[in-house]
């Protein structure tokens, strides 16, 4: 198979679009399941709370 | 399903899979292509390769970080083209490991500044540039012309940028030295060889105007003088950008 | 920092040093007249030195058995250390470049000393050793408390710091002594170039360590920030520097790209570059540091997940913006304006992320400078995101390409952004480290802030102007249809532009210096604590309080 300019240029254009719209897709569903949501709050707390070392 | 996707992501391999996955495509899709490009560049038939005192010369320029404040790059906007001449092509830097394209222009463009000049004009200015252009913020270079050029490894220049795909022959390897040697002293018997090799458009001549063996100034102003004068292909295309 | 290796690691630690100096003295040996046996001295010294050093605390007690109750903070502290006195050098350097501009005799008349030489220093000197040294400490800091876990490892986090900046060493040498492969910020040749895969691989492979041993069962995400800085940075590092050496005992060497391809794939690097290295990593800083000092999570922690993966993906796209109206094919040029365009979304969202934490903790803003930092940070990053954005389009980069509005939007971004989400993390690591309760004096954060702020406004203003009249008088014609301007005629216009921008800059070198200063007299203090205490670790308080 000869792989020339046209053909790669053509496969940039069409195959990254549908990668791009299927990639945003999967992480908005990732986000937004409902339930992620306990486990992201969850997260975005636990780096508050101090301890002096690390756990056992 | 997605407690499945909760068990992936405990694993920090998969983040790193994913990570790749998402960042390699932008620079894979972009630069693959450009790999073929050959087939879509206009072809340069009469590409004059650079000589081993102009490659020297390069080297010198790409040591002393003149690519900061220079570019070698003419836009295709009507106003560079007036000011520094044809806009730059795919295929006159295709030989350039690396390229030099620049960013800034602390200093102006050089792409085509081979000829504008006099060798002399060069040989003052570098060594002190503000004896020439008195406003001029470029650093002087007065040790250019007092060291002398590193030409006894030529032929391994040349051997690598062969094997990079860049057409030198086996005779000009093998004459790289003297060729660097004959190139800055235009009536010794080492000069005949770099018009035979590189073509009567080479210039042979004592650039920094020191007889003997070939100063770091000579190579570079060799260098500077070659600028955008390896192809006509610009010039005969007879621009508008 | 030895005192925490066993006898053990401390051998293997002379070991390891040892072939090092081998190294060192076989390229010194075989490199002959050429630039590279400098080097060769350089690495054995670098090595000699810090085995001397090792063997000194060789003899000293073995530390406790169980180490994993304790975070492993010396690689943290020593980052922290060399971050700063990177800073202070290569800030000191670029302030000097930015005088040659104003007036070129200001220099000796050594090659080393001119300014093509000079410039990279500053670039490699800010970018990867002020800053990269800084990411390893703290994402060092932060991979341990965000996983509740020690370092998976006690000499490897040593190695990445001490390899990382003896490539810095090598890379900075190099340019004063004319070893540049003119990539920009590539500079470094191919020996430097594989030194630093060997440390990156190391930095990797611990970092991925410490999270796969983690207590909690959620990676945070700063983390993933910092994931995606080594392991990208990696990637892009090496496919650019792909490089034919002229032989295993010379410098030289010749990039595997040529022409257009090469212009693409340095870009793509130099703008991924900014994007991981720059961005992510910091931004990892950001996402641990910020709503830690304000005590309250992060706004939308969703957000900063889309906003994640949204820049890894359209930042790859970006790098053909570099190379508008050039001999580039126009759909990269187009399809690199595109993405950088859709860019400013996650951009954004990380900037308003940050700054709806804040909301709602306005008086500890204006209260703690500390927090400051990283507030102006975080507008720093959402206004230069957006001119970068702006920049990227066809039209505007016509006029702003080449010219010094491209070195102010890069240092809006490196002081407004980078250099102030360091400090901000800085302020916050060291009384932490150190076992303080603040830093020694509060007020020198304050005078340091205000320092910082105003150097970084007066540069950008000043390189704004220069850039626009600069672009603008290039493309000026009179009537008669001819260029109004000379080359020398913008450069004459520039002038007073150059001596703000020197002025602005030398406010931000002092104000880091100042900043030293309260480092290390936070660092006395604690000293001077322990002696009191009676000159052992201080017992944990906290672990009997407990329960």
């Amino acid at each position: 198979m000869t792989v020339d300019h046209n053909t790669l240029v053509y496969a940039a254009k069409t195959v990254g679009l549908f990668y791009l719209l299927a990639m945003s897709l999967a992480v908005l569903i990732y986000v937004f399941w409902p339930r992620n949501k306990q486990r992201f709050d969850a997260a975005a707390r636990a780096i508050l709370d101090d301890e002096d070392g690390p756990w056992r | 399903m997605f407690g499945l996707h909760y068990k992936l992501e405990r694993k920090a391999i998969t983040l790193v899979l994913a990570i790749i996955g998402v960042a390699s495509i932008g620079g894979i899709v972009e630069i693959a292509p450009l790999f073929t490009i050959d087939q879509t560049v206009e072809e340069a038939p009469d590409m004059r390769l650079l000589t081993p005192l102009e490659l020297t010369g390069r080297n010198i320029y790409i040591r002393e970080g003149c690519n900061a404040c220079h570019s070698q790059m003419i836009r295709t906007l009507r106003d560079e083209v007036e000011r520094y001449g044809p806009y730059s092509r795919a295929a006159e830097s295709q030989y350039d490991h690396p390229m030099l394209w620049g960013s800034k222009r602390t200093g102006p463009d050089l792409a085509r500044v081979g000829g504008k000049y006099s060798d002399a004009w060069h040989a003052a200015h570098l060594a002190n540039p503000r004896d020439l252009v008195p406003q001029s913020v470029m650093p002087a270079y007065p040790w250019l012309g007092r060291r002398q050029a590193r030409i006894d490894d030529l032929g391994r220049h040349l051997r690598a940028l062969q094997a990079l795909g860049v057409p030198y022959t086996e005779a000009m390897i093998e004459h790289a030295e003297a060729d660097a040697y004959g190139q800055a002293a235009p009536n010794s018997e080492r000069g005949w060889g770099v018009a035979e090799r590189y073509g009567e458009a080479a210039n042979v001549r004592d650039f920094d105007g020191q007889p003997g063996a070939p100063t770091e100034m000579d190579a570079l102003i060799a260098y500077l003088q070659m600028l955008g004068r390896q192809t006509a292909i610009a010039e005969a295309a007879g621009d508008a950008p | 920092m030895l005192s925490e290796l066993t006898s053990g690691q401390r051998q293997a630690a002379l070991i390891f040093l040892a072939l090092v100096a081998c190294v060192g003295l076989f390229v010194a040996g075989f490199g002959g007249a050429d630039p590279i046996a400098a080097h060769g001295w350089l690495v054995l010294g670098v090595a000699l030195i810090s085995a001397f050093a090792v063997l000194t605390r060789f003899h000293d007690p073995e530390p406790v058995a169980d180490r994993s109750g304790s975070y492993y903070d010396a690689p943290v502290k020593a980052g922290i250390i060399l971050a700063m006195v990177w800073a202070v050098l290569a800030m000191f350097v670029g302030d000097w470049v930015a005088w040659l501009l104003v007036d070129p005799e200001l220099t000796f008349s050594e090659p080393w000393a001119s300014f093509g030489r000079l410039r990279p220093v500053h670039t490699t000197g800010v970018i990867f050793g002020f800053g990269g040294n800084a990411l390893i400490a703290t994402s060092f800091y932060v991979v341990q408390r965000t996983c509740r876990v020690r370092l998976a490892g006690h000499l490897s986090p040593l190695f990445v710091l001490w390899g990382y900046n003896l490539f810095c060493l090598l890379a900075v040498t190099g340019y004063l002594w004319g070893i540049n492969q003119s990539k920009e910020y590539a500079e470094p040749e191919w020996y430097a170039d594989l030194w630093l895969v060997i440390v990156w691989v190391a930095y990797f492979v611990l970092y991925l360590r410490t999270l796969a041993r983690r207590k909690e069962p959620h990676i945070y995400v700063a983390n993933w920030y910092y994931l995606a800085f080594i392991l990208v940075v990696a990637v892009l590092h090496i496919v650019n520097g792909l490089a034919l050496p002229l032989s295993w005992a010379q410098a030289k060497s010749y990039s595997l790209f040529s022409g257009v391809q090469d212009a693409m794939t340095q870009w793509w690097y130099g703008h991924n570059a900014v994007a991981f290295f720059l961005t992510a990593g910091f931004l990892g800083m950001l996402y641990y540091y910020l709503p830690k000092r304000a005590e309250r999570p992060i706004y939308s922690y969703r957000l900063s997940i889309i906003s994640f993966w949204g820049i890894t993906f359209f930042y790859m796209w970006a790098g053909s913006h570099h190379l508008h109206y050039t001999a580039l094919p126009q759909w990269v040029q187009t399809l690199g304006m595109t993405f950088s365009v859709m860019l400013l979304v996650p951009s954004w969202a990380s900037a308003g992320n940050a700054l709806m934490t804040l909301n709602g903790a306005w008086h500890k803003v204006r209260d703690d400078a500390t927090l400051r930092f990283m507030f102006v940070a975080a507008v720093f990053y959402g206004l230069s995101t957006f001119e970068g954005s702006f920049m990227a389009i066809r039209p505007v980069n016509a006029l702003s390409h080449y010219t010094d509005w491209t070195v102010g939007h890069v240092h809006a971004g490196a002081l407004g952004w980078v250099a102030m989400i360091t400090f901000g993390a800085i302020y916050a690591s060291v009384p932490w480290l150190w076992k303080q309760k603040t830093m020694w004096s509060p007020r020198l954060v304050e005078v340091h802030f205000w320092l910082a702020l105003a150097g970084t406004l007066i540069y950008v203003f000043a390189m704004w102007n220069s850039g626009i009249i600069q672009g603008l008088m290039w493309r000026t014609y009179n009537e008669s249809g001819t260029l109004a301007y000379s080359f020398v005629d913008s450069l004459e216009a520039m002038h007073p532009y150059y001596i703000a921008r020197a002025v602005g800059g030398l406010f931000f070198l002092v104000g880091t210096l100042v900043g030293c200063y309260n480092i290390w007299m936070t660092i006395r203090a604690s000293r001077a604590a322990a002696v009191l205490e009676g000159d052992h670790p201080a017992p944990r308080p906290a672990l009997e309080t407990g329960s």
